[in-house]
């Protein structure tokens, strides 16, 4: 009886193999998974030893928002009418080019690749940012994780100390778009969000309570919690003493943010600018084990002035990820943490009438630097033009199947929704094997 | 009395081109006249023959940003960091010079063409003999990089009629007139309206001096640009002119636009004092005239594509303007 | 009716009979049987079938703290716990519940939580409109109405149209929400293709219910409607269709004016929308509205199913922390109802009594099944479905606000009962004075999970220590501040905040507590109160 019942799925077992029965469950079960999340989290635990290689591994994502241009990048397209006024640079990789405004990274291109082959379908900010930070679509009723919240709880640990998914995004245009979101796992894997100061919100004591007080405090408050969540836990009762058991080591970590205690010259190297101080907090935070940091870098939406947008906007980038890279390497970081640049779409080969450049999504370009990845290597090609994938065009699920193989975790893992099983990646999606190590 | 009177501003024709038309400068005297565009090249046009292909020149490595005429040898500038020189009779190339490490946004040349002025985002202003390519004096000072930390641009520059002062100006609204005989700063005017830094929403710049000219006799400075913007994706800031008796460091004149909005890509003022005109746009143009006796709009006038540049005839009754996939004729008959 | 349709009525009937040859003999409960006695019958008779034993029923304290949240958005005040719990009336439960619906905090925490349930995620709010509505205690059917159709030359109801005017720049969404919050049906799904499993959903339904809407625009802050319209849609097998006004059930009424306006028609047309739009007035309407019949449409007597099965899933879910149908967005025919009589019966009740909504939630309230203790002694609790054992939900953000404010209030500080308006007053006063902190709380939602920022916030924010911790004599931490005797003090700030008395256990706990810090007793008292209120017994409805 019970097990049939619960009829409101568009079926069963069949979830995982059909993608048109996928497609349709809109009637997930919020009901049930609740539950089940609290047992999920015993899974965590480090049990294997390939769990364990599995947890050092680390991503930072520079969330290029509002859509820079693939042209004025990643894939330039010097000459054509399209191609703007900026030229192509030989790369220290044979045969590969990329703008001249990218000298910094032209030098770097050993542990990057470049997938020139994007065709995402949405030019819209919502809609693009959503499905580049998911992987995929929402249904109606199941709202999926992000990549930071699925690799907070592929990568973090439960008794960790350190957050498990920072994001930065100081900007305001475009913050909305995509907020980080954790979905159907939950709020224990939703991002700790700045953005307005480097340092989170209430993650420091205050000065008229002494650190044992604090703590003896938060003793007494479990325990009178414990004594009422007999014979009464559920999701979220257990969600609530998890929060609590999680600040005084989260209050431990407010150091990790604080990027004056790294050496001036470092700071030096990453720059004054906002972006290049993320960055290096986004450095100290995945050396000290958190396991996802984004850096949004808003906001590229040049509809006018694109080449003077770009101009400006691209050295920085290309500025801070060459030195994110140099820094990684020389720590020896580089092979554990993925450095993944991204946006929501990318923009229009045409140029408009105020030397701008619109929403694009049928023929842009990502990369993949580090853990995992094959270096050098360029997937995709589009057209002479830039108009269109003349050769291997993915989506943003095979995208995120390439940054699961990349990280030692299965696309195909199910995670459980009452009874119906999610994969992360849909179905009968492909990573792109080329650039994988 | 002028031959020229904005009042009878009008539509005369179009002429084709092929890609975005940066600038054009008209060789004195005839209908022909020679223009930068975004396919890399520099054309000859006819600007009487609605129907004539445009013949081309030659071409860069990139976008052809400026044109300039010395008496009857033709100068290019291009963001492909080069000067070349062209022979108007010939159509030919006479030589290539790696003028700048930067892109060139403009090129001019003084009314007597002996001497072409080129200004780049490695910021520097240089000037070049005409008849030997050989560069002549640097005029260097502005800053590299915006107070934000990111690269300035360097994109306007004018020479006055006696050829004895170069002014440049910049991406955050600074303008510099130099001393063309001694390499010296004379003076500097801001304009700091012209230059839009958001540091919350969208954390970038959009703006900057696009286009200056000195009056006839050299005592004016128009500054020509854009103000303050609300959302920097759009070139949606009011099509802005200030004036500056430079020499006193007085700005005479604000016009902050209440018409169109864009940015005011090139000045010019009328020989004889009786105007000023600006162009530019965003999506569409426009053309304005200024009277700066009375410090009034004497007509603004909507162009169906942003002017990226123009170019007068000796009566000042024809403006020749440039921009996305045509050449606009407007006549002005008194 | 088309064939699917017939096999799917034939279907529920069935599973209907089925369920009740299993329970035997019952007969369904006369309708004018009270409605509590009507839901522990149906759920009685459940947890017999499924042979299990309901958790007992909460004590006194315990009820009246779940019943005020539930009524009136707070917590009870260690006064009104304590006459409670004292009183010897055998009638004192309905007394109470008539004595919270009776106060003005019922209207105003109705208020609060039906705009959340019309409004989420809109940055919008119609409080001012639901204020008036509810004090008059309008049907269901009437606030629908008025918020589908509102009266804009009438100031208060032109607030009701912010419910569409939100929405209406996005048809889809105003499509969906509707169907979402009056019909409990997401028929988003239906947008791209048909629904896979589900054969209610077409896409024949979705643009059918946005033709009704379709027509519907912002005319300078006034809604207005087109005379004619239609909507247009390609199906998943790419052929172009034109789209019926039609509601959920599959009825459909064709009109002359589902058509395409003439250029002409449209012209004049817009000149008299210009024309109020400069006036400044609401447009003129027109002759056939699309959405007006959608209104009638759902509320016929062979269609209000939907209506009424939505409002009732509702209230029961607000009340009982989980719906007869879950998601309260998923009720159709593949989604039975856990009590499927229970909710027809509870539905037909309502819809017959005027949907009088006031009647609904008293009813509710009154059950046994409402009323258990929230604890499961045994070993696996039942499924939340059985309603074998009280739910435990988290506040939301105005229960919460309005509640630290008063179990941190100084229990001499309020008004006595008896002097219910000066009593009310202050209440009035104390939720409107935390509103700004309320907005730092999430709303739950379905599986909601506590985050980290709200630890945070409590754990290092100095707001809740200016709001709610400080000393001065109001304040509850100012009233310990004079009492010598730990275990009193102990007892004062249990009930102020548990509002029930301590155990002894946590007697001794607390004042050892507070005598390893008798170098500074306000710290530690105030430490102790944070305790308390970081604790999940103050975050949840139990």
């Amino acid at each position: 009886m019970a097990g049939q019942r619960r009829g409101f799925f568009c079926g069963s077992l069949d979830h995982s193999l059909s993608r048109r029965g996928f497609l349709g469950a809109a009637a997930a079960g919020a009901a049930t998974f609740a539950t089940d999340m609290t047992a999920l989290n015993v899974l965590q635990q480090p049990a294997f030893a390939s769990e364990l290689k599995k947890q050092q591994k680390r991503v930072i994502l520079l969330w290029l928002a509002g859509g820079s241009s693939q042209l004025e990048t990643w894939d330039p397209k010097p000459g054509a009418a399209t191609g703007g006024p900026f030229r192509a640079i030989q790369t220290a990789v044979p045969g590969v080019q990329i703008s001249e405004l990218m000298p910094k990274m032209a030098q770097r291109m050993k542990h990057t690749c470049i997938v020139r082959s994007l065709n995402t379908k949405d030019g819209d900010h919502g809609g693009g940012a959503k499905l580049m930070m998911r992987g995929r679509r929402d249904e109606a009723n199941v709202q999926y994780p992000d990549l930071g919240a699925v690799l907070a709880r592929e990568m973090g640990r439960v008794d960790s100390q350190v957050p498990d998914y920072v994001s930065f995004y100081f900007a305001t245009e475009g913050r909305g778009f995509a907020p980080g979101s954790s979905g159907f796992l939950g709020a224990r894997y939703a991002p700790m969000e700045l953005t307005q100061s480097m340092i989170p919100e209430n993650i420091r004591r205050l000065a008229d309570i002494n650190d044992l007080d604090h703590a003896e405090r938060a003793d007494l408050r479990d325990l009178l919690s414990k004594q009422f969540t007999q014979g009464r836990v559920n999701s979220t009762t257990s969600s609530h003493n998890e929060a609590y058991q999680r600040v005084r080591g989260l209050m431990s970590s407010e150091k990790l943010f604080d990027i004056s205690q790294e050496p001036q010259k470092m700071r030096d190297l990453y720059g004054p600018t906002q972006f290049g101080e993320q960055v290096l907090a986004a450095r100290r935070l995945i050396e000290a084990g958190v396991p996802f940091v984004r850096v949004a870098r808003a906001w590229w939406d040049s509809h006018g002035q694109n080449f003077e947008t770009h101009q400006e906007m691209v050295p920085e980038l290309d500025h801070v990820m060459a030195t994110l890279l140099d820094d990684l390497e020389q720590r020896g970081l580089l092979e554990h943490t993925l450095v993944v640049t991204l946006a929501e779409f990318g923009r229009t080969p045409g140029i408009n009438a105020s030397l701008g450049r619109d929403h694009f999504a049928s023929a842009w370009s990502a990369t993949l630097s580090g853990c995992g990845i094959k270096g050098g290597a360029v997937y995709g090609k589009s057209d002479p033009t830039g108009n269109r994938v003349v050769d291997g065009q993915v989506g943003a699920a095979e995208l995120f199947a390439t940054i699961y193989r990349a990280l030692g975790i299965s696309p195909t893992k199910n995670y459980y929704v009452g009874s119906r099983p999610v994969p992360l990646t849909e179905p009968g999606t492909k990573a792109i094997d080329a650039v994988l190590a | 009395m002028a031959s020229a009177n904005p009042d009878q501003l009008k539509l005369a024709r179009n002429l084709n081109s092929k890609g975005i038309l940066f600038g054009i400068a008209r060789l004195a005297n005839s209908s022909r006249a020679f223009v930068g565009s975004s396919d890399f090249k520099v054309y000859e046009v006819d600007l009487t023959d609605v129907k004539a292909e445009p013949k081309e020149l030659g071409a860069h490595n990139s976008y052809v940003t400026s044109v300039a005429v010395a008496d009857k040898t033709i100068i290019s500038g291009s963001y492909d960091g080069r000067l070349i020189w062209w022979d108007a009779e010939k159509r030919s190339q006479i030589r290539a010079v790696d003028a700048h490490g930067k892109w060139i946004r403009r090129v001019l040349a003084t009314p007597d063409g002996k001497v072409a002025i080129s200004v780049a985002d490695d910021m520097k202003c240089r000037l070049w003999d005409v008849e030997s390519g050989k560069m002549l004096r640097e005029l260097s000072g502005h800053k590299a990089e915006t107070p934000h930390h990111f690269p300035s641009m360097l994109y306007a520059c004018a020479v006055s009629a006696d050829g004895k002062y170069v002014a440049t100006g910049d991406k955050v609204g600074h303008v510099v007139v130099w001393d063309v005989a001694t390499g010296k700063e004379l003076a500097t005017v801001e304009t700091p309206v012209m230059y839009t830094w958001d540091p919350m929403q969208r954390r970038h710049s959009i703006g900057g001096i696009r286009s200056l000219a000195f009056s006839a006799d050299g005592k004016q400075l128009a500054v020509g640009g854009m103000g303050k913007v609300g959302n920097i994706d759009h070139l949606e800031g009011k099509a802005r002119v200030e004036v500056f008796d430079w020499q006193k460091g007085e700005r005479t004149h604000e016009f902050p636009g209440d018409k169109f909005s864009g940015l005011v890509q090139q000045l010019t003022f009328h020989p004889d004092g009786e105007w000023l005109l600006g162009a530019g746009g965003a999506n569409d143009g426009f053309l304005q005239f200024f009277n700066l006796k009375d410090k009034k709009v004497l007509r603004q006038e909507k162009v169906a594509m942003h002017v990226h540049g123009f170019a007068l005839n000796e009566e000042s009754d024809t403006i020749y303007a440039v921009g996305h996939g045509k050449i606009m004729v407007y006549e002005m008959k008194a | 009716m088309n064939m699917l349709r017939v096999r799917q009525v034939l279907l529920f009937l069935l599973l209907v009979f089925a369920s009740r040859s299993v329970i035997g003999a019952d007969e369904p409960p006369p309708a004018e049987k009270p409605i509590g006695n009507v839901v522990d019958h149906f759920i009685d008779l459940k947890l017999k079938q499924e042979n299990i034993t309901p958790a007992p029923q909460a004590d006194d304290a315990t009820f009246i703290r779940r019943l005020t949240l539930d009524l009136v958005g707070r917590i009870p005040t260690a006064a009104e716990t304590k006459a409670f719990v004292e009183s010897t009336d055998p009638e004192k439960r309905v007394r109470l519940i008539d004595r919270l619906m009776a106060s003005p905090g019922f209207v105003r925490h109705q208020a609060t939580e039906f705009d959340t349930m019309l409004m989420y995620g809109t940055q919008a709010s119609i409080r001012d409109y639901l204020v008036q509505a509810l004090t008059e205690n309008r049907p269901w059917d009437r606030i629908f109405r008025e918020v589908l159709l509102p009266e804009e030359t009438d100031a208060k109801q032109k607030v009701a149209g912010e419910f569409v005017r939100k929405r209406v720049n996005d048809l889809d969404r105003l499509t969906n929400d509707v169907s979402v919050v009056f019909f409990g049906v997401n028929i988003s799904c239906a947008q791209c293709h048909d629904h896979p499993k589900v054969e209610d959903w077409k896409q024949d339904h979705f643009f059918g219910m946005k033709a009704f809407f379709s027509r519907t625009f912002d005319n300078g802050g006034f809604l207005a409607e087109r005379e004619a319209g239609v909507v247009k849609f390609r199906t998943t097998e790419g052929k172009d269709r034109q789209a019926r006004l039609m509601f959920l059930s599959g009825k459909a009424i064709d009109d002359a004016s589902v058509r395409e306006m003439t250029a002409d028609e449209a012209k004049k047309e817009k000149d008299r929308f210009e024309a109020s739009k400069k006036a400044k007035t609401p447009p003129p309407k027109p002759t056939f509205s699309a959405r007006a019949q959608l209104v009638e449409m759902a509320l016929q007597p062979e269609q209000r199913e939907f209506f009424a099965r939505s409002i009732v899933n509702r209230i029961w879910h607000r009340l009982y922390g989980q719906g007869l149908v879950m998601p309260l967005d998923q009720m159709h025919s593949k989604n039975p109802p856990s009590h499927p009589e229970l909710l027809e019966w509870l539905a037909r009740d309502t819809a017959e009594h005027n949907y009088d909504l006031r009647r609904l939630i008293r009813g509710l309230v009154l059950s046994k099944a409402y009323s258990r203790s929230s604890r499961w002694q045994g070993e696996d609790a039942p499924a939340p479905r059985l309603f074998a054992v009280g739910a435990v939900r988290p506040l939301t953000p105005m229960q919460m606000a309005a509640s630290l404010q008063i179990a941190t209030a100084a229990p001499g500080s309020f008004p006595a009962l008896e002097k219910n308006e000066e009593f009310e007053k202050r209440i009035e006063n104390m939720e409107a004075s935390v509103r700004g902190f309320a907005s730092s709380i999430e709303q739950p939602r379905d599986n909601f999970q506590i985050g980290v920022g709200e630890a945070l916030l409590f754990s290092n924010s100095d707001r809740l220590q200016k709001q709610f911790l400080g000393d001065a004599g109001d304040r509850l931490l100012g009233a310990l501040k004079v009492i010598k005797d730990e275990k009193e003090l102990v007892e004062v700030a249990v009930r102020n905040i548990y509002a029930r008395n301590p155990t002894e256990e946590e007697i001794r706990v607390l004042i050892a507590y507070l005598q390893k810090r008798q170098d500074r007793p306000i710290e530690a008292s105030r430490q102790m109160l944070w305790a308390l209120l970081a604790s999940t017994e103050f975050r949840f409805n139990h």
